[in-house]
């Protein structure tokens, strides 16, 4: 039995080696990425195509006018296929077990786009015909990853900045918006003194912890922060970063953020802004996108207010979301690919009026106008993007789980030092993951 | 189940058969073909022990989801794991939470079991009613109790109702006592399980040992000391090692409750294996399961070893 049950065990691991051949299933089957695609027009027929994009819970909805108009024009059958949450984790081990749509919503990021592995999977979109209608300062932003193209940019790059509520600063006597972090920090205090709560975070739900770091390293960031970070020439623990975490944890001992900032949610940062139990919230765009939930653009463009901070001045930090970008997949077959790029072509060109004004949302071409449905606020946010500094998931090759750390240090289970320590450690484990040079 | 068949066996081989089959097995062969055995076999191989198998082997090299070679790293990935210290970290949070599931889960359950003992109409309902979370879906289970015990859920609030004033305790919000109770949580999702296997463990006891006990001017919980709960032996066994090294594999009532918070005091090693396979680190993400596979090895040799050996008074 015992003889029987070795052999058998042989057999197995030979076989599952011959199987998997040690290699990637989840290799890309086109070559595409080397030359120079060709761009089908917008309107070519394309009966008798299918193209399967995947979405988020929260994006599958997001094509839909485009969808229909496309099909309308080319006569393809578009499926979206809705990925279950957390979305990208179940992307990225699909595609690892060789599983491919054609297109994808993705974060252009270059972090996100590394974990992808565009290089092999994605598609070049170098020298798309919409590039040059986008307004000239978005054009280059985002979705670019060693020099080559790869995810086309839809709706406005979502930012990190505050969310104010307008009636709290009015009946507080405060007129004039913050220029710098040091008045950010002292309006927060004279609302303390006032008896308002100046800052809400939602440590429950722990992942827009991580916004107060990044923004205060907005000049940094200017000054090529995170191509330092990403050439192991420094680290988070360096004073930089770990003075942002001090700055982080220092204001909230100075007790300036709400008393349940340990187990706060999501929700809970929402509701307290509108009802005004708390003044300002450092957010980003889909935090808005909860507001809407609760309130009528009415309200919200009344009572809710946005403005960017950084360290020296008003500048946003951008964070690019998975809402905001498509990827298209090398999957080795030359008509699906080129019809990928045509629905890109169209969403971006024939397609792009209807699709702002299906979805409410700013346009990133110059030649196609926004609706006035868009909230004031949102607008506001859209207005920071031009001029604004890249966020750690823009710029660093990796995205460690500072979130997660800095909740852990709201808890009270990490020191800020042991924050940063933590985060290196992490963010040196995926950069030799990548093979990148210095780790 | 297994109680019964431990039970049953020596009446089986001593009793009714012909004292020159003592094990009755050759006389066993012409009741099935052997090779009926292989669709099973061939599920287990392809389901079970193929991925065993290929996670040992991509332990050992450098899989991720940033490029499309995969090359062999030899032990790299597991002395890099130990030189960090949150994979001991999220063993000794599992270890601490099985701990606790397998001591609420058989405690609830034989105090379900001893209840509900007696066979009437209220009683086997209460069975059923009982019955009812273990087949329920363990997210679910985790969801609902994530709503009950926020600060201000229903737990709180049916205390506020009680107690008069208003009541905010953050349930799943303290780094010493939440792991406390997702662990209860677990145990209550399981406890009817536990219930039934020692129900059916109480049925085997002979009445006539209990009726003589009873005679003897044993009390209730003289029997129970000393007779009854050491007749539950392999109820025990089976109950104790299933609930504990099942639970060394929770996940998803901790995912839906406190996805690992509060400052990380409840992350299982599991989540924490979700956490680094979502960061596509897929060969550190097996090397950890593979780690979780052979603490799991090691705990059950011993664990179930004693627990055998206490049944040697039957």
């Amino acid at each position: 039995m015992s003889k029987a049950l070795r052999g058998m065990a042989v057999t197995v691991v030979a076989a599952s080696m011959a199987l998997t051949g040690c290699s990637d299933p989840g290799t890309g089957g086109g070559d595409g990425s080397g030359e120079a695609a060709s761009w089908p027009a917008q309107d070519s027929d394309l009966s008798g195509t299918t193209l399967t994009i995947w979405a988020a819970q929260n994006s599958t909805s997001v094509p839909d006018s485009v969808i229909a108009g496309f099909e309308q024009l080319t006569g393809a059958e578009v499926e979206v296929e809705t990925i279950a949450d957390p979305y990208e984790q179940g992307v990225q081990t699909r595609v690892a077990t060789g599983d491919m749509p054609d297109l994808a919503f993705w974060q252009p990021t270059a972090s996100q786009l590394t974990a992808l592995n565009a290089s092999e999977n994605l598609q070049s979109l170098d020298g798309a015909p919409w590039l040059d209608g986008y307004d000239p300062d978005l054009r280059d932003i985002t979705g670019i990853l060693d020099d080559t193209r790869y995810a086309a940019l839809v709706s406005m790059p979502s930012v990190e900045g505050v969310y104010y509520n307008k009636s709290v600063f009015e009946t507080a006597g405060v007129t004039d918006l913050p220029t710098d972090w040091d008045s950010f920090l002292a309006l927060g205090r004279q609302l303390d003194s006032q008896g308002v709560t100046p800052f809400f975070e939602m440590g429950g739900d722990r992942w827009a912890t991580q916004w107060w770091v990044q923004v205060q390293l907005a000049d940094a960031a200017q000054d090529g922060l995170w191509d330092r970070v990403n050439a192991n020439e420094e680290s988070f623990t360096d004073p930089t970063i770990q003075g942002a975490i001090d700055g982080y944890d220092a204001l909230i001992q100075e007790g300036l953020f709400n008393e349940d900032i340990a187990t706060a949610t999501f929700e809970d940062q929402g509701a307290a802004l509108l009802a005004g139990d708390a003044a300002m919230v450092v957010q980003v765009n889909s935090f808005f996108n909860q507001l809407q939930e609760l309130s009528d653009t009415e309200t919200l463009n009344s009572d809710i207010g946005f403005f960017p901070i950084s360290p020296s001045g008003n500048t946003a930090t951008y964070i690019p979301d998975q809402t905001n970008a498509l990827v298209a997949f090398n999957t080795g077959d030359d008509d699906q690919e080129a019809a990928a790029r045509q629905l890109l072509s169209y969403w971006l060109g024939d397609g792009y009026q209807d699709f702002v004004d299906d979805q409410s949302t700013v346009s990133l071409m110059p030649d196609v106008t926004t609706p006035d449905t868009v909230p004031d606020a949102l607008q506001a946010a859209a207005d920071s993007v031009s001029g604004s500094v890249g966020s750690m998931q823009a710029l660093a090759i990796a995205n460690p789980d500072l979130y997660i750390y800095l909740a852990d240090m709201i808890a009270g289970t990490k020191t800020p030092a042991e924050v940063a320590e933590a985060t290196q450690a992490q963010f040196a484990e995926l950069a030799r993951a990548q093979g990148a040079d210095g780790f | 189940m297994t109680m019964t068949d431990l039970r049953e066996r020596p009446r089986l081989d001593g009793g009714d058969q012909p004292p020159a089959a003592p094990r009755g097995k050759r006389r066993r062969r012409s009741d099935h073909p052997l090779w009926f055995l292989a669709p099973a076999l061939v599920v287990v191989f392809v389901f079970f022990f193929l991925p065993t198998l290929s996670n040992f082997f991509y332990a050992l090299t450098d899989w991720s989801s940033f490029k499309s070679e995969i090359s062999f790293v030899g032990t790299d990935n597991l002395t890099a794991l130990f030189d960090n210290g949150t994979l001991l970290d999220a063993l000794r949070v599992t270890v601490v939470y099985a701990v606790l599931v397998a001591v609420f889960q058989n405690l609830f359950g034989l105090v379900l079991a001893l209840l509900l003992e007696r066979d009437n109409r209220l009683n086997r309902v209460c069975r059923v009613l009982f019955f009812i979370p273990v087949i329920m879906s363990a997210l679910a289970v985790g969801y609902v109790f994530q709503a009950l015990l926020k600060p201000d859920g229903g737990l709180n609030q049916a205390l506020g109702f009680l107690s008069g004033t208003e009541v905010q305790i953050a349930w799943l919000g303290n780094t010493t006592w939440t792991i406390v109770v997702v662990a209860l949580i677990h145990a209550w999702k399981w406890m009817g399980l536990s219930m039934l296997i020692y129900l059916a463990g109480l049925k085997t006891i002979n009445e006539d040992v209990l009726e003589a006990a009873r005679l003897d001017g044993a009390t209730w919980w003289d029997t129970f000391r000393r007779i009854r709960f050491p007749l539950l032996a392999p109820a025990v066994t089976f109950n104790f090692a299933t609930a504990l090294l099942g639970s060394m594999n929770g996940f998803d009532v901790v995912q839906a409750t406190t996805e690992g918070g509060p400052g990380g005091t409840t992350e299982l090693l599991n989540i924490f294996i979700f956490r680094t396979f979502g960061q596509g680190l897929f060969a550190q993400a097996t090397t950890m399961s593979l780690v979780l596979f052979v603490t799991v090895t090691l705990m059950a040799v011993p664990v179930i070893w004693y627990l055998r050996k206490r049944e040697d008074v039957l």
